[in-house]
């Protein structure tokens, strides 16, 4: 047909504008539902150093993820992941044996987040953290 | 265009496709003088699944508790990205689902589509008015701003004129004696699950009867006589021969209609999102004090100012009540067969007065 070269190149125009609105709607829906980057990543937090003795362990929300500062009984402050590397269970503190068990698979993690035994292939991420003047800072 | 082929071939062998679209599709005549209010009816389909989807979607970030309903509508508005988007499609597409489904009543009440056979077409689409109104009137609560909280006092309050169960009434719908945290829970019960459902299920039943019955001749311009009165001896469908198929003809019709729909509703959206906002619906709620000039919304203003004027509520309730019964049992007392309005100069009458009356109530209500 003579028309058919119009006809297709006005079905491509009609495919293109379709899938440009199609696009323009579903964009918006990405976002909207997309979880956002927490702004909690940069900041950082602060503790009295007061707040944890030694042989404890305190546990606290960092970069929308969950973390925990230990005081070893040699007086170090260690800032670390909570969140084991062997499946994403949160790590307890186990003050008579100074160590981190994993309550899931039974891994267990040295003060400094070494992985002593059990399935664990990684050490416990390290944040980082300073004491100063009676404060520790994370982050 | 070969893999298309091969597939559409592939879902023929399996279910008839072919024979559905001859059916359903191409072979599927319409009346050839049929115009464009016929196509309403699937601006309101659109309407719906938008509102649905987009609520949807409010209700991932919604927290329906009074502590926090009007925090969780500010952070979707002002911290989500595109959360505004979202909320005002959401917001202006209810307006204007009332306002094409009013398009649609009064355009199906000037062709008479609602006479014989197609009484319980109009009985459906009465009930579904009904509920699209319970579903604005619920979801006028749930953002728990000023203007939410009193216009629902206000609406809830109206019920309390019933003879005997009046204020049991109004206790059983808000869950206590005044509007508050059980009124917001069972408000958003009914608008989220509820409703929809039965909305769904009515429109099923819509669409339905509409295709078992088959499609109505407009009464302008047809070919034959529109006095004649239908033979209720057995069931027959309303065949259109040498008519004009619904794919691809009235499908483009419906596209078209759609589509400056969306220009309409998207001009609000984005051009003047204000429009229907009042400063009350940016405070939030306080049970203890009621704003001056609360108002409910537009389509609503009518019977808000019908109950202003009549002395006793009761009146009021009752003359809107009978106004509303008449309306669903046209078909049944409406029964000459003439579906011509210009050779029903009574019918016109009554229909210019009704419609003029409630333009006219509206605007003394908003002004009042």
């Amino acid at each position: 047909m003579e028309n058919d070269g119009r006809r297709k190149f006005l079905g491509v125009c009609l495919a293109g504008a379709t899938v440009a609105a199609a696009g323009a709607a579903a964009y918006p829906v990405f976002r909207y539902l997309a979880p956002r980057a927490d702004a909690l990543g940069s900041k950082k937090l602060e503790f009295a150093s007061s707040e944890l003795p030694e042989g404890e362990a305190k546990f606290f929300e960092y970069a929308g993820s969950s973390a925990v500062l230990v005081k070893t009984s040699a007086g170090a402050v260690i800032a670390l992941s909570a969140v084991c590397t062997h499946l994403g269970c949160i790590v307890q503190w186990e003050k008579d044996k100074q160590d981190f068990l994993c309550p899931c698979h039974a891994g267990r993690y040295s003060p400094e987040g070494v992985v002593l035994s059990g399935p664990p292939p990684r050490p416990l991420a390290k944040i980082p953290c300073s004491v100063a003047n009676g404060k520790i800072t994370v982050g | 265009m070969g893999l298309f082929k091969r597939l559409y071939d592939w879902i023929d062998l399996r279910i008839g496709a072919r024979e559905i679209v001859k059916k359903e599709l191409t072979g599927y005549l319409l009346p050839k003088n049929i115009n464009e209010w016929y196509s309403l009816g699937s601006v309101l389909l659109v309407i719906f699944t938008l509102q649905v989807l987009t609520g949807m979607l409010l209700m991932v970030y919604y927290v329906p508790d009074s502590e926090k309903a009007f925090k969780s509508v500010t952070f979707i508005m002002n911290d989500l990205p595109y959360g505004w988007l979202i909320r005002l499609c959401h917001a202006v597409g209810s307006n204007m689902m009332v306002a094409v489904l009013l398009m649609h009543m009064l355009s199906t009440l000037m062709m008479k589509s609602y006479k014989s056979p197609r009484e319980l077409n109009w009985v459906t689409g009465f009930i579904l008015f009904t509920l699209v109104q319970g579903i604005s009137l619920t979801g006028y609560l749930l953002p728990w701003s000023q203007l939410s909280f009193w216009a629902t006092t206000v609406a809830t309050n109206s019920a309390a004129a019933i003879p005997v169960a009046g204020p049991y009434l109004v206790e059983f719908l808000r869950g206590g004696k005044l509007v508050g945290p059980p009124t917001l829970g069972r408000f958003f019960a009914m608008h989220v699950a509820v409703i929809p459902v039965v909305i769904a299920a009515t429109i099923g039943a819509h669409l339905f009867l509409l295709k078992r019955t088959g499609i109505s001749t407009p009464p302008f311009g047809a070919q034959e006589e529109t006095g004649h009165p239908w033979p209720a001896e057995s069931y027959r469908y309303e065949e259109h021969p040498g008519g004009i198929p619904f794919f691809p003809n009235y499908a483009l019709q419906d596209l078209t209609s759609i589509s400056v729909y969306f220009a309409v509703f998207l001009a609000v959206v984005f051009y003047a999102p204000n429009l229907l906002f009042t400063p009350d619906a940016f405070v939030p709620a306080n049970p203890f004090q009621t704003p001056a000039h609360i108002k409910p919304e537009w389509y609503f203003l009518a019977n808000y100012q019908t109950l202003k004027i009549f002395p006793s509520e009761l009146l009021g309730l009752s003359v809107q009540g009978a106004a509303m019964t008449f309306l669903a049992l046209l078909p049944f007392i409406d029964r000459t067969p003439e579906r011509n309005p210009l050779k029903r100069p009574l019918f016109l009458v009554f229909f210019l007065g009704g419609f003029l009356l409630w333009i006219g109530l509206t605007i003394w209500g908003h002004y009042s």
